[in-house]
């Protein structure tokens, strides 16, 4: 006996479906990121990427290793970004300290989205879950970014977790918003009566067709966002509610190199470089995939 | 409108109040207790006691709640735990100063966007395109706190004409001039990224506005391409361009405590962060609800202005 046959039945939709995105439209988003302003983009970014994964193996020396005499040298051939006022290797410090805004930006951004684009999906097609959650995600986004910060912090403490779930908080409602208007303009097209006729549970109706149709503005957001989670581990690390100082972040790194920027110019030089790449890849990611949805 | 107007209000009153219970009962959550942080490490236990008795924490939850509505209607919000003084003189003149500053920034933001979005619509020049777009891209990738600082740097230290942090010793209205000095850095810093945003959203809403057919019209009739800008497109294009200013308030509030900080402003943004860290209940619990009715009001004021402006939102009825 095969598979097959004991599958439960479930509504296929016959021929194209009026109003879904065909294949064509996600080769325009493809197209987007390999071409232009989205090329350059995403060269940036993975560039960025591929120094924090690698880091370990390129750093000359450990993050918090300090070397005899090596106090704040400027850059040169032993240590081509300089040294600290506590004579640590900066290179080492940064490309350690990019894996940090790694984590935030490609662990806690996704998940976060992930649990306000399940959540708002779920929750907008009935009236009464619908009030609540957007309630709910009205109150999140009361609190300027920040102040949640300033808040989850007091509950657990400075540390990398705490950063990374600051940006699940901050990304949860936005997600969540944007989704359920894809919900509330898709349930109204036809197609979807016209499938609901045919037996379609609501479930299948979100997974089939709401989805699809909001993955594109997900995306175009997913790079804002990610842009702005680099944005507040730096923030909160300048504020002491990030890293815990010996180990670095790109944000603590910038903080102390701008401190010192009387003594030692070429501090913050190194730091302040990946964070305007990572940022300004993401950015332009961002515009180039906006550019082509609108095309 | 005015059910547009009533359905609005409503939903803003069940979000403050939503709020000010979960603020209420988040506050209470936070671990480390004020008691101990008052009474210090080797109080014995009767004091502590007394302590708790005398701020009230002795008693549920839901009277503790009830009693600080009440005190919060009568506006007597009583001393501060920890910080000193009363809490509504602390909260008031912190708010000045941020206030002040968040509205400098707000202003400068917004007539550089004006300025900057009409001049590259009206000439549409290549290069001042491209440095705007330059600028603009700048403005947005380099965080807040790395400009606040080499603001300072620059300025204050480098060459010293501008103050390096503080708010103006003789208060804001008394002497202007100085008060603008004081100012400056600190408004630059915070409306930088709002300003990038804003000229951004006014461009691109200009730009789509002159491919509307009224635009084709009105150039047809002789009508020259500035005017019809400064006079048309200019006024259709601002209803968006208003929301979009709400939304700025918000994230130039959260960046107003990146900027206190660096700039040694005694605004509500470093009031924050001390309540926090002493679990000063009564100065917290107010600065969080104060938060949230700041991003509710703007919320409504935005949307109001948006259905003013544009009669379709209101009379498509409520969303």
């Amino acid at each position: 006996m095969t598979a097959s046959v004991t599958e439960p039945l479930t509504p296929v939709p016959v021929g194209p479906v009026p109003g879904d995105p065909g294949p064509v439209r996600a080769n325009r988003l493809r197209h987007a990121l390999l071409h232009g302003r989205g090329r350059v983009g995403v060269v940036l970014v993975g560039l960025v990427l591929l120094l924090g994964v690698l880091g370990p193996l390129l750093a000359p020396y450990g993050p918090t290793e300090q070397i005899q005499g090596a106090n704040l040298v400027g850059p040169g051939a032993g240590h081509w970004l300089g040294t600290d006022e506590l004579n640590r290797d900066i290179l080492s410090r940064t490309l350690y300290g990019i894996r940090v805004d790694l984590v935030v930006v490609f662990a806690a951004v996704p998940v976060g989205a992930a649990l306000g684009v399940l959540l708002g999906l779920v929750t907008s097609w009935w009236p009464v879950t619908d009030v609540i959650a957007q309630r709910a995600f009205d109150l999140l986004l009361a609190f300027p970014a920040l102040i949640l910060g300033i808040l989850i912090t007091a509950f657990l403490g400075p540390g990398v977790f705490t950063v990374a779930v600051v940006i699940v908080a901050i990304e949860l409602p936005v997600f969540g918003r944007l989704v359920r208007t894809s919900v509330r303009t898709v349930r109204e097209m036809p197609f979807v009566e016209a499938s609901q006729v045919v037996g379609a549970t609501p479930w299948w109706v979100l997974r089939k067709h709401v989805l699809p149709n909001s993955l594109e503005p997900l995306t175009v957001q997913l790079a804002v966002s990610m842009s702005v989670a680099v944005f507040v581990e730096g923030a909160m690390s300048f504020l002491g509610l990030g890293v815990r100082p010996p180990h670095p972040s790109l944000g603590s790194l910038i903080k102390d190199g701008v401190r010192l920027l009387h003594e030692a110019p070429f501090f913050a030089a190194g730091p302040l470089t990946i964070v305007v790449a990572l940022v300004l890849g993401l950015l332009l990611i961002s515009q180039s995939l906006a550019e082509a949805r609108r095309a | 409108m005015t059910r547009y107007l009533l359905s609005r209000l409503g939903s803003a009153l069940l979000v403050t109040a939503l709020a000010s219970v979960g603020i209420f009962a988040l506050i209470r959550l936070v671990p480390g207790d004020p008691v101990s942080v008052l009474a210090g490490p080797d109080a014995t236990a009767e004091s502590r006691a007394a302590i708790r008795a005398e701020l009230g924490l002795d008693r549920p939850f839901w009277s503790q709640y009830v009693h600080w509505i009440g005190d919060l209607a009568r506006l007597d919000l009583g001393p501060s735990y920890k910080l000193g003084g009363d809490v509504g003189s602390l909260i008031s003149d912190g708010a000045l100063n941020t206030v002040v500053l968040t509205l400098f920034a707000l202003v400068l933001a917004a007539a550089g966007a004006i300025v900057a979005s009409t001049a590259a619509v009206v000439w549409d020049k290549r290069w001042l395109n491209s440095l705007l777009s330059a600028v603009n891209t700048a403005a947005v990738a380099v965080p807040t706190f790395a400009t606040a600082l080499v603001l300072v740097l620059v300025f204050a230290v480098r060459f010293p004409v501008l103050p390096a942090g503080g708010t103006p010793p003789a208060g804001f209205f008394s002497q202007p001039d100085i008060a603008l000095q004081y100012l400056i850095l600190p408004g630059l810093a915070l409306a930088l990224p709002a300003w990038a945003a804003l000229t951004r959203f006014l461009t691109e809403s200009l730009r789509t506005e002159l491919r509307q057919p009224y635009v084709t019209t009105a150039r047809a009739l002789g009508i020259p391409r500035r005017r019809i800008v400064l006079t048309q497109a200019l006024r259709n294009a601002l209803p968006a361009t208003v929301t979009v200013l709400g939304l700025q308030l918000g994230s130039l509030l959260g960046g107003a405590i990146l900027v206190e900080a660096v700039f040694a402003w005694p605004g509500l943004g470093r009031l924050v962060e001390q309540g926090i860290s002493s679990r000063d209940y009564p100065v917290v619990q107010v600065l969080l609800l104060l938060s949230v009715v700041v991003f509710v009001l703007t919320q409504l004021v935005g949307d109001l202005i948006h259905a003013w402006l544009d009669p379709r939102v209101r009379l498509n009825g409520v969303s």
